[in-house]
């Protein structure tokens, strides 16, 4: 079902050459539904975040009837961050590396549009169903039972699309991203499928149900989302500075061993499980260092020579400062896998720190760095379209909310590690010692809400500037 | 690493690998585990463990579920080598795989933004439990819990009042003529947290040595834990 | 959607990015060594054998059932067989039958169901030459002095075995019993009218 025509012909009857290349122009529908969707889907996620860390200034607030407590709107606000914005944006930025990198036209663009509007009506009332009570209780996977194969279908929609985006691609040899982006998409599914079922459908027994939830969880945030990032960080790092990525031979054993080792574990120190479980997702954990250590040095070898220029395009900027977050949050893992460190760290704050930076830190700020490229392009603009104000307040504001809530988490939760290593200390005297970095958490989240509408304003004037420009062409061709 | 299948075939093989090591082999050992007997010091006798949830109990885990508890609340006690919860009180032993054959969901937590309930129901009772439902400030002074009245009623007083009507300081009192009572929805709850008990020593987890005394020995856990602070 | 060829001016960096052949530096893989075999000592303390019954903090699943509350009549049985099928049944026979005119044997023998265990205690430790006489039959072997290989709890145990097994019916016999004979300090190979002359004890 390979659509080879452009998605512009479903708005214009244009099929000659030149009318097809301003049609060109236009709206590819696909693509902009998925990055838009996930933007707003993070500012959602942002805005139930601030009603969270509100709980920690006045818990009475909103507690009213239920439908915004703390419980369902953390549920709700993780939904909205991994399925709302984590998968729509991981296969907008994995098909738009397709069909560049593959020198093609995008497979079924107006399939993929049909999957991106299901998905987003999906996780709408996956959402809209968690703040009724329908959660399904594990963290990572709180959608209800009914939204699971409406996704599921969503996906292998995209997913089918991307595949053949894939197999069209010009010969030749394939580029490290190449490799990520069809990494991303593969896992997936298998690994949603068998959370699906084995959680939902055909529960598993007893404690086996949160051995498949954590193995989801880790897979889901270490593979699917760390490839689609890495594999627009592998992409656009070299790109823009103009030069060759210091080595394949590096990115190949990152893509191999972070598949390998990041697929390992999950399950946390202490768990209700014979200690082979946990220790294996030590191993896995701590030998993740070595995807790290290769990722810092594949990518200081290749910017090295052009450090002080890294600041000037926005693109390279989000990027690479959401690579040092990656590698920040992959070393904390690591360091928190330990049985030492996590008999202090485990269950606290910590672990939310860690989440938090790679979900914001990491993720959001690649991608956002990718859409700064991808879009003008899309629409057939200028870079300059973007506005560079609003450009400059959307960075500083979502690198220093990510800043300000990691840092406030990680103080919380060492602090609340070590108030509590003590038997005597009660857990109610812990909570109020360590309450003024979990109060700041709010500024946090407020910061990168603010950042979010910042990149949303700027969108519409770009989205605006390309409807201008299309129009002045009609009307010049008129 | 230019060819597509081959590729394809890298990532099967890698994900097979974790999905066979987490998934499938967890199945294998600890699927078939079925009802087992408490371990006994002495001439106690050896107890069936776990029982499944009463009836009621079962409806209150939806409760839990529904309202995201456990996005505050751990269900798992640690060992003391990992953690001080065993010196909290918060458990007899570890929680072992055993201990949750027949929990449906199985909500384990990850956070504890409060404190760990896997052994609630041997630390607590029914109005503690209702009383910390409507207004947690009342029993834990600053505490962050939500306070979840929407599963109580106000309402009034008929012929009698109600056995279970809350008994709340003045300022949080209802009106004269009326009471709050909790909904079947918080007495469900109630019954929930209160099955949560892991009772009973069991063969991964065993007793921890008798001292070295002439006394008859039963199935308690020796007295020299410190008393649990509040 | 060909987005290799925009129609407006854009940002004519349309090469894409190629990688570079650079190898993975030496150190990298000696860390990726040592990373491996750490886990490799990791697993080996802290995996418990990959048995299902082996919860941290305990390492291994004989660690879990020394740690259970052992059942001390179990546990004597376990030792006495274990001591019997390692050294006695290469001539007492797993059937306790003995091999005719050489070793007697164990099962119905008067020696061994006698109320006292001291004279078979004394088989045991200082071991017999000579002929003996058992169950009406003489047996003329010699059997090896045990004394330094096993300690009062394990012949205890391997002789209360061998007085429940094949039929056998007779009382356990306390360690103290095998302490008193080898407080004597006999020699070597007694024979069978020197415990022939010590009362049953």
């Amino acid at each position: 079902m390979s659509v080879t025509v452009s998605p512009a012909s479903t708005i214009s009857s244009a099929s000659l050459p030149s009318e097809q290349a301003s049609a060109e122009a236009w709206c590819p529908f696909a693509l902009l539904t998925l990055f838009a969707g996930a933007v707003l889907w993070l500012l959602a996620s942002s805005l139930l975040g601030l009603r969270d860390s509100l709980n920690f200034h006045n818990p009475a607030l909103f507690a009213g009837e239920g439908y915004l407590s703390y419980g369902r709107v953390h549920a709700a606000r993780n939904a909205a961050m991994l399925y709302g914005f984590g998968v729509p944006a991981a296969l907008g930025l994995g098909l738009w590396l397709l069909c560049r990198l593959g020198r093609t036209q995008l497979a079924g663009p107006a399939v993929v549009f049909m999957g991106a509007i299901f998905w987003n009506i999906a996780v709408t009332l996956g959402v809209a169903a968690i703040l009724c009570g329908s959660s399904t209780g594990f963290d990572g996977f709180e959608m209800p039972a009914w939204c699971a194969p409406i996704l599921f279908v969503a996906y292998l929609m995209i997913g089918l699309c991307a595949l053949l985006t894939f197999h069209q691609r010009e010969p030749g040899p394939l580029y490290p991203s190449q490799w990520f982006v069809v990494g991303s998409l593969f896992w997936f599914p298998w690994i949603f499928s068998t959370a699906a079922l084995l959680l939902l459908y055909v529960p598993a027994r007893g404690v086996l149900q949160a051995t498949t939830a954590w193995w989801y969880a880790q897979n889901f945030d270490t593979v699917f989302l760390g490839f689609a990032g890495l594999a627009s960080a592998f992409y656009f790092i070299p790109k823009i500075l103009g030069r060759p990525l210091h080595s394949h031979y590096q990115a190949a054993l990152v893509f191999w061993t972070l598949a390998l080792f990041g697929s390992w574990g999950g399950a946390p120190e202490g768990a209700p499980l014979p200690s082979w479980i946990i220790s294996l997702g030590v191993v896995g954990t701590v030998l993740t260092a070595v995807p790290i250590l290769t990722v810092a040095t594949n990518f200081y070898q290749t910017v090295h020579r052009d450090v002080n220029t890294l600041d000037a395009d926005p693109t390279l900027r989000f990027t690479y400062v959401g690579l040092i977050f990656w590698i920040i949050a992959g070393a904390q893992q690591i360091v928190s896998a330990l049985p030492g460190v996590s008999s202090i760290t485990g269950f606290t704050w910590f672990g939310a720190a860690q989440k938090e930076l790679f979900h914001l830190g990491f993720f959001a700020l690649t991608f956002f760095g990718a859409l700064y490229y991808i879009v003008p392009r899309l629409l057939g603009l200028e870079q300059g379209a973007w506005c560079p104000k609003l450009l400059k307040g959307h960075f500083f504001l979502t690198f220093f909310g990510v800043l300000i809530s990691y840092i406030s988490l990680v103080v919380a939760g060492i602090g609340q590690g070590i108030l509590l290593a003590d038997g005597g200390n009660s857990f109610a005297d812990v909570m109020r010692r360590t309450m003024f970095p979990v109060r700041c958490i709010m500024l946090g989240d407020l910061l990168v809400a603010l950042g979010t509408i910042l990149f949303l304003l700027n969108f519409a004037g770009v989205l605006a500037a390309a409807f201008r420009q299309c129009r002045a062409e009609r009307k010049g061709r008129a | 690493m230019n060819s597509g299948p081959l590729l394809f075939l890298g990532l099967f093989a890698t994900m097979a690998c974790s999905w066979t090591g987490f998934v499938l082999a967890p199945q294998l050992q600890l699927g078939g585990l079925t009802q087992t007997n408490t371990v006994v010091v002495g001439d106690a006798l050896a107890q069936t463990y776990p029982l499944p949830q009463p009836g009621e109990a079962h409806a209150g885990a939806e409760i839990y579920r529904a309202n995201g508890c456990a996005a505050c609340h751990t269900e798992m006690v640690r060992p003391s080598a990992l953690g001080s919860d065993l010196q909290r009180q918060w458990g007899l032993r570890r929680s072992l795989a055993e201990d949750y054959l027949f929990a449906q969901p199985v909500m384990l937590g990850a956070q504890r933004v409060g404190p760990d309930l896997a052994n609630f129901g041997r630390r607590s009772d029914t109005n503690g439990i209702f009383l910390r439902l409507y207004d947690p400030g009342l029993i834990t002074r600053g505490s962050v819990m939500p306070p979840y009245r929407f599963l109580f009623e106000t309402r009034k007083i008929g012929l009698f009042p109600s056995p279970e009507a809350l008994v709340l300081p003045d300022q949080d009192a209802p009106p004269v003529g009326y009471e709050i009572v909790p909904r079947p929805q918080a007495r469900a709850l109630a019954a929930y947290l209160l099955s949560l008990r892991q009772d009973g020593y069991l063969f991964e987890a065993p007793p921890p040595p008798l001292p070295k005394t002439n006394a008859v020995p039963t199935n308690a856990a020796p007295a020299a834990a410190k008393p649990a602070p509040k | 959607m060909n987005t290799d060829q925009p129609t407006h001016s854009v940002n004519q960096n349309d090469a894409e990015p190629v990688a570079g052949r650079s190898t993975v530096p030496i150190w990298l893989i000696v860390v990726f060594g040592l990373l491996f075999y750490w886990s490799q000592l990791f697993l080996a303390e802290n995996a418990g054998g990959f048995n299902k019954d082996v919860y941290s903090p305990y390492p291994s699943y004989d660690e879990v059932a020394a740690a259970n509350p052992q059942d001390p009549e179990a546990k004597r049985r376990t030792e006495g067989r274990r001591v019997f099928m390692t050294t006695c049944y290469a001539c007492h026979m797993a059937t306790g039958l003995g091999v005719a005119g050489t070793y007697p044997p164990l099962a119905g023998s008067e020696w061994v169901l006698a109320p006292g265990g001291n004279r078979i205690a004394h088989i045991v430790l200082y071991g017999l030459s000579g002929p003996i006489n058992v169950k009406g039959q003489d047996f003329n072997g010699t059997m090896l002095a045990w004394r330094e290989t096993y300690n009062d709890e394990q012949i205890a145990d391997v002789l209360t075995y061998i007085r429940s097994q094949w039929g056998n019916n007779a009382r356990p016999i306390d360690p103290q019993v095998v302490k008193a004979a080898r407080a004597e300090g006999r020699a070597n190979y007694e024979s069978s009218d020197e415990l022939l002359k010590m009362p049953v004890q």
